[in-house]
Formats: structure tokens, sequence, C-alpha cells
């Protein structure tokens, strides 16, 4: 049979998702506990993690002005929030593709796309005097839109331009309408497979722009979340990716917030 | 970035933030190569998606308007915004506003020539009394009917105490003008001619396509001519072959609203005596079914050369039929069984409740693919292109053309593989069987009975 995609691919999809390796689950638990040193202890087991670390905070968008190679030393400037941040960040690179074929992406772009979310989210959640570890670490899971999209897409890149060329339809929809469950619910589950924290769910389901939630002070940061992401992907290197219209832009739903947001990302 | 084609208006919707820095990313030189060839009727740019715009995130759409423009007279603008954005837009342009803007996607296709819904009840107001006028009489050009109001009391008057189709505010209307633009009315094609028609016409219409219609079964041509300010003698020539190669097919080509001041009255009668029949108004033909039914009636009677199914077809027949259970399977998630395959004339057991689509293909090789489905079926495998189940007939059957049209695309994909290079044509839908066994009355193909979770479906393969 030829299908875009089943029901069936996706939950086989979600069951090969590995949990987190035992090194991150203990790097994760001691940064809860706000135990930095133990922490990058836990972190200095994993040669992958560590590797990764230090090209990621050492990327120009960190903005440190002398090379860290130390992970104890990298946690203690990023602080607990931050740096649970990264090794969610890092869980996620786990689960994307060596090679990219639905969208021009490769391991830098990626880790760049991930960086550029997590600044700038800092940067929001500076704005709206946020300092919750477990929100600050939500925009790590976003990119997972992007991983499961190219996961359950990739073979069929033909028949989705063709579907395309005549229905201006995104990959949320046809995921939506073929099989009665969206990206953001890929997310959550991916979320609730690494215990990621209920809240990092809720705002990842709010960022959809699609399920706005009850919860006003989640439905305000799924709204910048979302605006961020679009903002983000209207950089040219991104747009070159075909990230630009993955999903739709739910531009009435961010409305109230965009004079705040071009304020802190000062855009004239 | 996406964009679609949809009643031969090219629509691209940018998402997001336009700040120049991913201009060509966004649109590269292949994108406005491949748009112009395409030769739309109409380009327009959706803003309804962009938060933020400047001057440099809007270039490389100006450019390709420009291109547009100049290649082939195509109308194009933007649509989809608000007030902010609409004079925001001004303000860019003052000086140099070439192109129109449509406060929504809708508004801008009863400025499209191809759009089929005629005769659209519509309030139009602009503070520009030269934008009104010249909106009225394009709207009036093109069958709706426009109620201009004078000033933005009245306009708001209107709005409370009327009832319109579509309301027209904060729009623009820019170089509008068009070449041969095409679109289907039921039975017929209508092409649209403008300004002054001489050699060129020879390169602008499109003879090919002329051709596929006629061997797809289209038996009936209007030009629309009421913009045509004169004809000169290569033009009547280009007209009197027209009419003379339409002949065998027993088609008809209608000339509508042709002046004749500016042109020599005698061109008249040598292309009355070519066939050409002659209107004033097109609702003199289109209103009048009894004509509009025998103008068009197929009539493959006199038909000199009957085209048969070739082996060239008939080898690559396992694409034909690929692409078709392709697409369905795609749609709707269900799996193709083949029933039956047979080489005959188009049989149908059952006609209640079943509609159908054809697209044609011309090139490398002709022909005509013709999709019959019964209501329910259709309806399943439009789901994933209208988003929830629906008992609108009319979405339904425009749906199904897109699903043809993607059925098409797959086809010039596969052939393509096989170095088969085919153009497809406009999609077709019948809202019931008889008038598509009119057409393809006589004609040998090869028919494939195919079932989807038990529900019959037939595809036939003619030329």
């Amino acid at each position: 049979m030829h299908t875009l995609i089943t029901i069936e691919q996706i939950n086989t999809y979600i069951t090969k998702i590995p949990p987190a390796p035992d090194a991150l689950k203990k790097t994760l638990l001691h940064l809860n506990n706000e135990n930095l040193s133990r922490a990058a202890s836990a972190a200095q087991e994993d040669n992958a993690l560590s590797s990764y670390l230090k090209t990621l905070v050492n990327s120009p968008i960190y903005g440190f002005s002398n090379v860290i190679s130390d992970i104890p030393q990298m946690f203690g400037v990023l602080g607990v929030p931050r740096s649970q941040q990264v090794v969610y960040n890092y869980m996620l690179s786990l689960l994307s593709p060596d090679k990219w074929k639905l969208f021009k992406l490769n391991k830098t772009t990626f880790h760049n796309l991930q960086s550029d979310l997590s600044v700038h989210w800092q940067k929001i959640l500076t704005h709206l005097k946020i300092i919750d570890p477990h929100i600050q670490s939500s925009i790590s899971l976003l990119p997972a839109t992007i991983i499961v999209s190219e996961a359950l897409f990739c073979e069929n890149i033909e028949d989705v331009n063709q579907l395309r060329s005549v229905n201006p339809i995104d990959l949320n929809s046809i995921l939506q309408r073929l099989c009665n469950v969206n990206l953001f619910d890929l997310c959550q589950m991916i979320a609730e497979k690494w215990d990621m924290g209920v809240s990092t769910s809720q705002i990842i389901q709010a960022s959809s722009g699609l399920k706005p939630s009850e919860n006003k002070n989640i439905n305000i940061l799924g709204k910048w979340m979302h605006l961020l992401l679009f903002y983000i992907l209207s950089k040219p290197k991104y747009v070159e990716a075909g990230l630009n219209d993955f999903i739709d832009f739910q531009i009435d739903y961010v409305e109230d917030i965009y004079d705040d947001f071009s304020k802190v990302m000062d855009i004239s | 970035m996406r964009s679609v084609t949809k009643n031969g208006v090219r629509i691209f919707f940018p998402q997001g933030f336009l700040d120049g820095t991913a201009a060509e990313e966004l649109l590269s030189i292949d994108d406005v190569n491949r748009t112009v060839k395409s030769n739309p009727s109409m380009i327009l740019v959706s803003l309804k998606k962009v938060i933020f715009f400047n001057t440099n995130g809007l270039e490389p759409f100006i450019k390709l308007f420009k291109i547009a423009r100049k290649e082939n007279h195509t109308a194009v603008g933007f649509c989809d915004y608000d007030l902010k954005k609409y004079n925001t837009i001004l303000k860019f342009y003052k000086d140099d506003l070439m192109f129109s803007l449509f406060k929504t996607e809708k508004i801008a296709q009863l400025f499209a020539t191809n759009y089929d819904n005629k005769n659209i009840n519509v309030l139009l107001y602009n503070e520009d009394k030269s934008q009104r006028t010249a909106m009225a009489m394009e709207l009036h050009d093109n069958g709706h009917t426009p109620i201009v109001a004078q000033s933005e009391k009245e306009f708001q008057e209107k709005i409370d105490s009327g009832t319109f189709d579509t309301i027209i505010e904060t729009t623009y209307l820019g170089q509008i003008e068009q070449n041969v633009a095409t679109r289907v009315t039921g039975n017929a094609i209508i092409y649209t001619v403008n300004a002054f028609l001489d050699a060129e016409i020879g390169e602008s219409f499109n003879i090919d396509y002329h051709f596929h219609s006629l061997n797809v079964g289209f038996r009936l041509f209007i030009f629309d001519a009421s913009k045509v300010v004169s004809m000169n003698v290569h033009a009547m020539n280009f007209f009197s072959k027209l009419a003379s190669s339409g002949a065998e097919y027993n088609a008809n080509i209608c000339f509508v609203g042709m002046s004749f001041e500016k042109t020599q009255n005698e061109f008249k009668n040598t292309l009355e005596d070519a066939g050409i029949i002659f209107f004033e108004q097109m609702d003199d033909i289109l209103k009048n079914k009894d004509m509009l039914s025998e103008l068009g009636s197929s009539s493959i009677a006199n038909i000199k050369q009957k085209r048969v199914i070739n082996k060239v077809m008939i080898n690559e027949l396992p694409n034909f039929v690929n692409a078709t259970v392709a697409t369905i399977e795609m749609m709707t998630n269900s799996t193709a069984v083949k029933d039956a395959i047979q080489v005959n004339e188009l049989s149908i057991k059952n006609t209640e409740g079943m509609i159908a689509s054809s697209i044609g293909f011309y090139g490398d090789m002709d022909g005509m693919i013709l999709l019959v489905f019964p209501v329910e079926i259709a309806k399943k495998a439009c789901e994933l292109l209208i988003g929830e189940s629906t008992e609108d007939a009319e979405l339904i059957l425009d749906t199904l053309a897109e699903l043809v049209n993607i059925v098409g695309g797959k086809l010039t994909t596969l052939l393509s593989d096989h170095d088969i290079n085919v153009n497809i044509t406009l999609p077709r839908t019948y809202p019931n069987v008889s008038s598509l066994l009119d057409i393809v009355k006589g004609k040998k193909g090869v028919q494939v009975d195919l079932s989807f979770d038990d529900d019959k479906f037939l595809f036939f393969l003619t030329r």
C-alpha cells in the first residue's frame, strides 16, 4: 500500500525512541537537586555528552570570550537552568538523523538551531522575569517537531511535495488528518518518555498555536515560544533548510504579544 | 515556501518575518523562472501569515511581479492583509505601485479571468474615484455585479442595509490587463484576449493546450474580446486557421464583445466565413442553455480521424495506473485492489451517484485519464485536502480537481523517469457521468476497475 503515514508507523517510531542513557539521567537528577559538581561528574562519564557540551557552549551564539573546556566550569558558568537546557538539547540531538533528507540540515545547523532557540528563549524569560528550570529547558523539546517530521515524512518527500503543490497544507495538518495525532502530541510523548516534566509538555502543546492552554501563564509562554520559533525559522539558513513552512504560523495567536516581542528581539 | 496553483492563479504563502536577509532563499531564480514559464492568469502573494515585513523582504516578490508583467502581462499582487499592512505597502511603494493589493484571496479571484463563479454581487469602495471606477469596470467585465459606494458614509450605509456576496475595501488595482488567460466553464473553454491583436497572438496563445482540449472533448471555445481595441490581418489569419483546424472536431469558436470600431469590418466577414460566431455579450451564450448545449455538445461522428490508444500508452499503462492508485492510497490510507482490466469503450454499470474528473496530458504522448467515483469515495479521497467531511457538492468537485492534479503531477514524474515528457491540462470535473459518457462515446481505452476497502472506483485511459 502506498501511504504517506499511518498510525502504526507513528507508534513504531515512538516505541523505538530510546530512554535517556544512565549518565544523562544522573546528570539531570543532580541538576534538579541543584548539585552542579555531581552533575558535572556524571556528565563527564559520557564522552559524547562532554564533547557535545564543549562544542555547543563554545559556539559564537553563547558569546563567551574564552574557550571553556572543563565540564564543571561549563556548568558553573551556565548555572542550573541553562545547564539543564543544554543537557536536554543533547538528548534531543541523539534522536536527530545522521543524514537529513526532508530538510536540508546537518549536525551543525541543527545544533545551531537548538542554540538559537535556547539563547533567544533565555532573553524572553529574562524579559518575563521567569526563573524556572523546567520552563527554561522546555525550549529544548521544540526541535523535536522537526526531527519527528523528518523521521515520518523523509521517505515520501515527492508525495508530500505533490500534495502541497495543489493545497497549501502543512505537515502537522497532514499528520492530524491522516492519523488524528499531531507533531506536538508526539513531542509530548517524547517528553513523557524522558520524564521532562508536565509543564514542558504543556508549554510545547500551547506553542503549537492550535491548542491554547487554559492555564494563563502556560498559554502566554506558548505564545512567546510559537512566535520565537517562526522568528528563528525566518532566518536565511533555516528558510534554505526548508523549515520555514513545515508547520503553520498561527499569527492570530501571537498578535497580542508581538509588540513586546519585537522590543525584546530589537526588531525595527 | 509553499505555493499552489488554483484555478490558474499561482499563490505564494510566505510566513513569519520577511526582512530581506532570507530573500534569496525565499524565492530562488528557479522559482521565478518556473512561475513565469507556467504563465498563470494571476500571481498572488498572501500576507496572511506574515507578521513583519520591510521593503527588502518584499523585494523578491516585486522582482517576480515585474518579470511576470513584462513577459506575460500577468496580473500580480499581494493579498490577505490587514489595514496596517495595506497602509505600509502603500507607503513603501507610493510612487511605483505597479501591482495590485487585494484584501483577501477571494477578492483577488473576482479579478482573475479564470474564476468560475460569476455574477457575484459586490459592494466596493475606495477613496480614490479612479480606483473605484477601474475596479467596477474590471468586475463588470469579469461577469460580476459591482455596486460602487461614492463615499465612506454611503459605503457604511450600504453595508448595514444591503446583502452583498462580497464587500471590497482596502483594495488597490494595479496594472491588470492580461494576456491570453484561460478558464473552463462547464463544457466551454473561455480565452480572454486584450488590447491589440496582432502577430504576437501566435506566440502567446497556447496552441498545444487548445488542441489537447479538443482531444479531451471540449467543443466550444469562446474568446472574450470585450477588451480588444483592434485586430490586424495577422491576428485575423490566425483565428481563421484556428477555426478551420477545429472544424474536423466539429468545434465552435465564438467571439464575445468584439468591437469593430477600429478594426476593418471585412475582417468580421472573413472570420464568419471561417465559422466563427460573434456575440455581443457573454451572457448571450452562457445564459442560453439550449445554445450552450448545442454549441458545446460533443459530436465525435464528424471527427475525421479517430484516435486510438497506442502501443506506447499500453507500455506505460502501469505508470498511469500506479500514479492514480498511489495518489488515492496516499489520500485515503487504504489499499487499492485491481478488480478487472479491459480494453474497450468506457462502461459504467451504475451511473447513479457517480461523479468524475478528467485530466489530459500532451507532449511526447497525449491522451486523457478519467476517474469515476461514487460520491462517497470522492468525499473520502478529498478529506485530507479539505480537512473535514463535507456535503458541499461544489467543494467536493473543486477538491476532486486538486486530487486529479496530484495524479497528473505524479504521472508527469513517473513518465519523466522513462524519458517521456508530458504536460498536463487543467482538470475538468463532472457532477454526473452523463456528460462524460458523451465525450468518450465511441472511444476505446483501457478501463481498470478498482476497489478501495470494497468501494468501487474506475480508471479509464484513452486518447
